[in-house]
């Protein structure tokens, strides 16, 4: 439990009413977390808040691609090869259900999420890393590459036995990724166990994937301003909602990039075009399960608006806006029933 | 006798309004006194940024005072993040992170507003006082 801090965001009376703290951890995920919640006293914060971290720590070990830890197999020890061929490895419950989870948002959003596109995302992450060690230097895959790695993303060949919680690579130069949906998945996994304890009050950010837990101290809805990426007095959040339970997840162009040529170069790659996906500053989404707003607004940076909103309309309670590169905005039918005025 | 007693009542319900007026005086300045006193013991800090580092509050500055903070961090703070606070805003002016993106956000000033070094592990936040309707929630 390294590198937290409790911090007293407010005392604003002198009354018995639950205080806000907060506190922040930058150890999972690769990315912030941040957690907000009223509670009695200092002590039951640090007590829920530490659960909450213990937790993802947990999934973060399992879902993590880049680093192995002794004793324990996770989706870095599956990516590995041994004598030129993936083993079947034994997991963790737990991933076997996020795998299986993987494979349905793959049929939803018709590929555009897609798990076994490890060999890509590498040569991305790889080329990323050295352009932002040497700015100067920094350069795009060559797409040569990146077409032949692609040739080894097919979901079929991740084969899961449930009944055994196995899972085998069935192609050898295939890698599995699961940086669109770890995230929103386990937000959600940690989320849910707190309802379970009847715990309310709460709010988990990790990364921009935002999951309510209840209400407010006070008995009130949340309230959630979505930034303007754009620097513009007049219009400093792009939509206030009011949230009770739901999560919000927004993706952005401006969160994960690098400079080629002054060029932007984002995180969110198109599996169609093997390229960052254009047209679109963020994506947000509102629905119950974070999982689902993760996957789902990775895949809707991957479609054109109107297949988005075909895909939107189609699942129950769930709402995305869209904002186009020139800062217009796009809403799905039912977006405006979340929207309060500040 | 007489005149005093023609005179006492009206000397009489003088004095008094005179004990009521200081009993007035006497109640208006002691709730001036506690007001002052509540103004003192619950005064608003004004709006402030916050910096934690890892997590850890490092420090806290006022955002209506010009400044020029370098943040370092880092095994031997080798790294370094410059926050400049101006005209009641916050941003960081140059940092040595591979990404650049926390130099890149945009100036910040309202309640729950951030901004994130990931490769530092810097946090800066605003917050503000003087905001009745900020979101709890800023993504
Ligand atoms: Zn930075």
């Amino acid at each position: 439990m390294l590198g937290m801090l409790w911090t007293l965001v407010s005392l604003t009376s002198c009354e018995k009413k639950p205080n806000k703290y907060s506190a922040y951890s930058f150890d999972y995920f690769d990315t912030v977390t941040s957690i907000v919640g009223y509670a009695a006293s200092q002590e039951e914060f640090d007590r829920v808040s530490s659960e909450v971290l213990c937790q993802l720590e947990e999934y973060h070990k399992l879902f993590t691609i880049y680093h192995r830890f002794d004793g324990m197999e996770n989706l870095c020890t599956i990516n590995e090869l041994k004598d030129g061929a993936h083993r079947t490895v034994t997991v963790d419950r737990r991933i076997i259900d996020m795998l299986l989870y993987a494979k349905q948002m793959y049929v939803k959003t018709d590929g555009k999420v897609n798990i076994a596109m490890g060999s890509v995302l590498s040569i991305w992450h790889d080329y990323r890393e050295a352009g932002m060690d040497e700015p100067w230097n920094a350069k795009l895959p060559p797409m040569d590459q990146l077409t032949e790695a692609a040739k080894h993303t097919d979901i079929e060949h991740l084969v899961i036995d449930e009944k055994n919680n196995t899972v085998t690579l069935t192609d050898p130069a295939m890698t599995l990724d699961v940086g669109a949906i770890a995230k929103g998945y386990a937000v959600e996994m940690v989320a849910k166990s707190l309802e379970k304890q009847g715990i309310t009050g709460y709010v988990i950010n990790v990364g921009g994937n935002v999951r309510v837990i209840g209400q407010k101290g006070d008995g009130s809805p949340w309230t959630a301003g979505i930034e303007n990426p754009q620097e513009d007095e007049r219009e400093p959040y792009l939509a206030y909602l009011s949230l009770t339970g739901q999560s919000l997840v927004t993706s952005g162009s401006y969160q994960r990039y690098y400079v080629v040529d002054g060029k932007r170069y984002h995180h969110i790659i198109d599996p169609l075009t093997l390229m960052p996906s254009e047209g679109f500053l963020s994506v947000s989404i509102v629905c119950q399960s974070s999982a689902d707003g993760d996957a789902l607004s990775t895949a809707l940076f991957c479609m054109t608006p109107e297949q988005g909103k075909a895909l939107i309309e189609s699942l129950p309670d769930t709402e995305a806006m869209w904002v186009m590169a020139d800062g217009t905005k796009i809403t799905s039918s039912g977006f405006d029933r979340y929207i309060v005025q500040p | 006798m007489n005149q005093n007693n023609t005179t006492m009542p009206t000397a009489k319900s003088g004095g008094r309004r005179f004990r009521n007026d200081v009993i007035f005086i006497a109640a208006l300045l002691a709730i001036v006194a506690l007001a002052g006193l509540f103004v003192f013991l619950f005064r608003q800090p004004g709006d402030t940024v916050v910096v934690t580092i890892d997590g850890e509050h490092y420090a806290t500055y006022s955002l209506n005072e010009n400044m020029t903070v370098p943040i370092h961090t880092g095994q031997d703070g080798e790294q370094i993040n410059v926050l400049i606070i101006r005209d009641g805003q916050a941003h960081v002016q140059e940092a040595s992170c591979p990404d650049g993106i926390c130099a890149a956000h945009k100036p910040i000033h309202r309640e729950g507003e951030s901004i994130v070094c990931l490769p530092h592990r810097v946090v800066i936040t605003v917050h503000s006082t003087s905001e009745q309707d900020a979101p709890d929630i800023v993504t």
